[in-house]
């Protein structure tokens, strides 16, 4: 009997190995551990056996059962994988071919510009303030130290809708807004749009954009606006930017500076966008003037404060290669599209 | 303001060369806009010396020369007419350069060796008027006596070198529009000693006479005219001034007319006074009366225009007639003639104001008027008038006469600022004690007295602490301040609730596919009518008083114009599939506030315009709803609207909270389309973000996911065409609410077929919707649904007509 189990055994494990796939495999497993299958009729046929080999016949099977399934189920894995792998092989993509998108849209260039200098104010703890387009001349020039006299109050420069009333030829106005609706600690940047009475070229347009910047607090030094915009030019134009400073005037600061920056460019070497020169033209800022402190409600004799303000769009023209302003306003599609 | 190192060097020891002291200046706040350096283009050009002329053996418009140049005998061939043996002239040598870059080479003209050339007043780069002797298209015959600088170079024969510096003066220092006020810049910035070469005239005491040779002066208008003071010269001879003189006129860009005027405009330049000269002969009645003029009065002015003036306008008038323009020009009636023999010199101080109004008004803008317009000190008045009469007397051309008349009404205020040298110090972000601060003041002739810093008569922009410090600063040296950060109280900087929605639907816009547009805020009545704007917007409209042009004219009720255009010029230049958005304003005149002196209302408004393929009304009013999603906007209705005349009155639509309408939404209407040359349909959507805001409500709560399973019932309806499917939903959706009790819900309607056939007749549409019932806290029966099924159904039945289709 013993013989017969192990032939059993050798036989099976042959024909597992024969087994292509999973059918035949299934045909094996019946043939020698179905209902009828040939280790079973084994065990059925125990009776006619002693009692002292019965155990020992009985475990024998058992254990040629367990191993032949234990490798049924090993075979059967393989089988299952070759048989995966024949499917996967049969569903091949072109992974080149186009895909199934929403093409994505895109901001414009000036939004771009704002947005970044946006979140680099915001890391420093500015709020993003906001301010009427059409103001009223006071807020534009009366608080902002330019008495109704000054030339820059040229009607040439500035669009008017009544002798009161105009549109704003700079964001500056949100300052003085902000300054009397706020106690200081501020420290605010507003972007949007401004107006002055240019002609449409390649370098001007009647609309434009400008960011200004606002601190007002106690001990606000001159070092602490040049260490603002070093950063601020730093992180906006490259670490390797460097500021320059120039003196320079501005009704609503005292002292003023000019700032300068390191071409980003050609970093400094000399380049057509800053004229061979090395250095661009970024800003205009100062500290605040005492009489904008005052007519803003603000005590000059407790609180300093500086103020900065820049064009956007000459900043997205330098940084996306654009020569020609009139294109971020023209909106062709494919223009839009490259940003 | 032009300035001549050699000018300048009466002031101040110059060391540097001309691009260093530029560099100095601009970095002290005196920005360099060019840099002259005149003669530098003319290299390798010397005096020569015609010794033969002979025929060219092959041309007979040329000619063969020798021509001695000092060092060396050389052949020249030239076409020249007007040289003759022993000229002397300038001959540019093989390997000279002239003025715009030409180079001279040795070369053969016509077979004939020649070996340089000889140069003309224009190849020099000199200006034929200055050298009235010379003609135009010939050589520059140079005087005989100059055969001793043979060989010479022509730049230091001639004396053309002059290096010149043109600053960009900043309107709050008008004394720097002086040769004297920018020397004063110069030695400090250069930190040497300030020259002062006309300290002379501070010191120079003229009596004060009520009338001098006859002549008397009034002023009637204290207001705009601070001082006048007057000073006479007599036996005057009108001729030429010195070259000295012309040549320092002419670096300043100023043109040489005769003596006396000439020495009115190097005063001028000197001392930063505007002055004129009056021939005394030509003031009736001798009498000077400074006033303002008649609504309506006529001057002539020296340019040869009559000019109209009002009562805004002051005038220098005698007792019949104006004789100038205050600060602005004189008029031709007083002009100095050859004949003149005795002249008045007026040195006069205006109100800035006054004078830019006037001659902004007369369209002259003159060298006076644009230094008078920043204000100038009326001490330095007299100090003009003395050296004016100064310069007569040097040059010779006449004798001044004893004493002044000084009309000073309106006294110049000396301004004295507190010396805190903290606040200095904490101002700029420095540490200088006392004595470097004083030291600094003291190079710009700024004296500290005690406490207080004095601002000197020349110096009206200093007012506050702030002015003191900025002089500090600038001689500190800006690019030596520190880059620090400020010490301060920590701030949030966090964008606000309208800010953070903007931000959300522009990128989800973008990545919707659309791209972002930038607009001008004006249009002009013709967009407007194109766009068929609502009457009652246009009368929103606000008018620009002084726009570029009737495009540019008013500012924009609605943004639907801007966008039109933007699309016509996609759809012009054969884009597709254009889906654009802008978030930017409209402005309102709604109650007069303009004219009330108040601000009018400015709405942030979203646009959207789009056309092509995947652009229609379904989808634009998916892309509102997730607008709207995303901004938090939970309860709204979409209301039909067709009264808006930009849009199709069949295809348009109101998005309103309450009665309050947040967005339109539609596509244009075909007229639109048509009048900006569009032949596809496009779409159009406003949005109005402040409404947004307002109506944002971002309070989200957990709710419990549901765990016991939904009915689903489908029906579907027969109804007539006009009946809109929102109407049948909210009938729906009110029914089940009043019969589902408890946790019981119509969960869900979904609309999941329209479908109209003439099976089912004429204008009839058939809605097949799957209702989604469920019970939160059980399994739903059949029982409990069917009953509430036939209610809705017989509902529908009695509302809308509607046959159920089985």
């Amino acid at each position: 009997m013993k013989e017969e189990i192990k032939k059993i055994k050798e036989n099976s494990i042959k024909e597992m190995e024969k087994c292509k796939d999973l059918k035949t495999l299934n045909d094996v497993r019946v043939k020698y551990l179905g209902k009828k299958g040939e280790l079973t009729l084994v065990l059925r046929g125990m009776g006619k056996l002693s009692p002292e080999e019965r155990p020992i016949i009985g475990s024998l099977v058992n254990e040629v059962r367990d191993e032949l399934n234990s490798l049924l189920e090993k075979k059967e894995k393989e089988l299952e994988h070759e048989e995966l792998e024949r499917k996967l092989a049969t569903e091949n993509i072109d992974v080149t071919e186009p895909s199934k998108k929403i093409v994505l849209g895109s901001k414009h260039p000036i939004t771009q510009v704002i947005e970044e200098v946006e979140e680099i104010f915001l890391g420093m703890g500015y709020e993003i303030a906001d301010g009427p387009e059409v103001e009223k001349s006071i807020y534009n020039f009366d608080k902002l130290n330019t008495p109704p006299d000054h030339p820059a109050r040229d009607i040439q420069d500035t669009f008017y809708i009544t002798d009161d009333i105009l549109l704003r030829s700079q964001t500056s106005p949100v300052q003085a807004r902000v300054m009397e609706e706020k106690k200081p600690p501020i420290k605010i940047i507003c972007p949007g749009a401004v107006y002055r009475s240019d002609s449409v070229d390649a370098t001007h347009s009647p609309v434009f954009h400008q960011i200004e910047g606002l601190v007002v607090d106690k001990n606000v030094s001159m070092t602490d606006l040049k260490g603002t915009l070093e950063m601020f030019a730093k992180k906006c134009l490259g670490e390797n930017t460097k500021i320059r400073f120039r003196p320079h005037h501005f009704p609503f600061t005292e002292p003023s500076a000019e700032a300068d920056v390191s071409c980003f460019v050609c970093g400094g070497k000399g380049c057509k966008v800053c004229k061979g020169e090395g250095w661009i033209e970024l800003l205009g800022c100062g500290m605040v003037h005492p009489n904008v402190f005052k007519n803003c409600g603000i005590d000059p004799e407790i609180y300093s404060g500086f103020a900065f303000g820049f064009g956007v769009e000459r900043i997205a023209m330098a940084k996306f290669g654009i020569e020609d302003m009139r294109l971020l306003f023209e909106n062709d599609v494919r223009f839009l599209k490259q940003f | 303001m032009k300035a001549s190192i050699e000018w300048l060097k009466e002031y101040s020891d110059i060391d540097v060369d001309c691009e260093k002291l530029g560099d100095i200046l601009t970095m002290t706040g005196s920005k360099v806009e060019e840099i002259i350096e005149k003669g530098k283009d003319i290299k390798n050009v010397v005096v020569g010396k015609i010794l033969k002329i002979e025929k060219h053996p092959d041309a007979d418009k040329l000619v063969v020369t020798k021509v001695d140049v000092g060092t060396e005998k050389i052949q020249i061939v030239t076409g020249a007419k007007n040289i003759k043996e022993n000229d002397v002239i300038p001959v540019a040598k093989d390997g000279a350069e002239l003025p715009g870059g030409k180079k001279i080479v040795r070369s053969p003209l016509r077979g004939v060796d020649s070996c340089g050339m000889m140069c003309s007043v224009g190849e020099l780069g000199l200006d034929i008027k200055d050298y009235k002797d010379q003609i135009e298209d010939g050589i520059m015959i140079l005087p005989s006596s100059y055969e001793k600088y043979l060989g010479k170079d022509i730049v230091d024969v001639l004396n053309l070198r002059e290096d010149i510096i043109d600053f960009e003066i900043t309107p709050n220092r008008p004394d720097c529009l002086s040769i004297e006020g920018l020397g004063r810049e110069v030695a400090a910035s250069l930190n040497k000693k300030f020259k002062d070469p006309r300290k002379n005239l501070n010191e120079e005491k003229v009596e004060n006479k009520k009338e001098l040779e006859g002549l008397k002066v009034d002023i009637t208008a204290p207001d705009l005219c601070y001082r006048y003071v007057a000073r006479i010269v007599k036996d005057v001879k009108i001729g030429p001034s010195p070259e000295w003189l012309v040549r320092r006129l002419k670096a300043c860009g100023v043109r040489s007319i005769n003596n006396i005027v000439d020495i009115t405009n190097y005063v001028m330049l000197e001392l930063g006074q505007p002055m004129h000269a009056f021939d005394i002969n030509s003031i009736e009645g001798k009498h000077i009366t400074v006033r303002r003029a008649k609504n309506g009065e006529k001057i002539t002015t020296l340019d040869g225009i009559e000019r109209e003036l009002d009562e805004e306008n002051l005038v220098i008038s005698d007792q019949k007639k104006p004789v100038a323009i205050a600060g602005v020009m004189g008029g031709e009636n007083s002009e100095i003639e050859d004949n003149t023999t005795t002249v008045v010199f007026e040195s006069a101080v205006f109100y800035g104001g006054n004078v830019r109004k006037t001659a902004k008004k007369v369209g002259l803008r003159t060298e006076s008027s644009s230094r008078y317009e920043k204000g100038l000190s009326a001490e330095n008045a007299e100090r003009a008038a003395n050296r004016a009469v100064e310069l007569v007397e040097m040059l010779g051309v006449g004798k001044a006469v004893e004493g002044k008349i000084d009309v000073y009404p309106t006294k110049q205020k000396i301004n004295k600022i507190k010396f805190d040298v903290d606040r200095i110090n904490s101002l700029v972000g420095i540490n200088l004690s006392k004595k470097e601060m004083v030291d600094i003041l003291e190079k710009l002739d700024i004296k500290v007295e005690e406490d207080y810093v004095i601002a000197p008569y020349f110096r009206m922009d200093l007012e506050f602490v702030a002015d003191i410090a900025e002089e500090i600063a600038r001689f500190y040296g800006y690019d030596k301040l520190d880059t620090t950060l400020i010490k301060a109280e920590a701030t949030l900087g966090i964008r606000n609730k309208e800010q953070k929605i903007e931000k959300k639907i522009e990128n989800l816009l973008v990545d919707n596919g659309l791209s972002e547009i930038y607009t001008y805020g004006f249009v002009g009545e013709k967009d407007l009518e194109k766009s068929k704007i609502r009457e009652e917007l246009i009368k929103n409209a606000i008018e620009i008083s002084n726009p570029l042009s009737d495009e540019y004219k008013l500012m924009r009720p609605t943004t639907v114009p801007s966008m039109m255009q933007i699309l016509a010029l996609n759809n012009n230049r054969k884009n597709t599939n254009v889906k654009l958005f802008d978030i930017s304003r409209s402005y309102r005149n709604i109650d007069s506030e303009v004219e009330k002196g108040e601000i009018p209302l400015q709405e942030n408004i979203l646009t959207i315009g789009m056309y092509g393929e995947d652009s229609d009304f379904y989808t634009l009013k998916g892309l509102i709803e997730n607008v709207l999603e995303a901004s938090n906007v939970n309860r709204y209705d979409i209301v039909k609207e067709s009264k808006n005349s930009s849009y199709h009155p069949g295809r348009c639509a109101n998005i309103k909270v309450g009665i309050d309408i947040i967005a339109t939404i539609g596509e244009v209407h075909p007229e639109v389309l048509i009048n900006y040359d569009i032949n596809k349909r496009c779409y159009l959507a406003e949005v109005n973000i402040s409404k947004i805001v307002k109506y944002s409500k971002a309070n989200k709560k957990y709710e419990e996911v549901a765990k016991f399973p939904a009915v689903e019932r489908d029906i579907a309806i027969v109804v007539d065409e006009d009946i809109q499917v929102g109407d049948i939903e909210k009938v729906i959706m009110k029914k089940a609410k009043r019969l589902l009790k408890g946790k019981k819900e119509l969960e869900e309607i979904k609309l999941f077929d329209i479908y109209r056939d003439k099976k089912l007749g004429e204008g009839k549409k058939s809605i097949a919707y799957s209702l989604i019932f469920r019970d939160k806290q059980k399994s739903l029966s059949d029982d409990e649904v069917n009953p509430v099924m036939e209610e809705i159904i017989k509902e529908l039945e009695e509302k809308f007509e509607a046959i159920l289709r089985k």
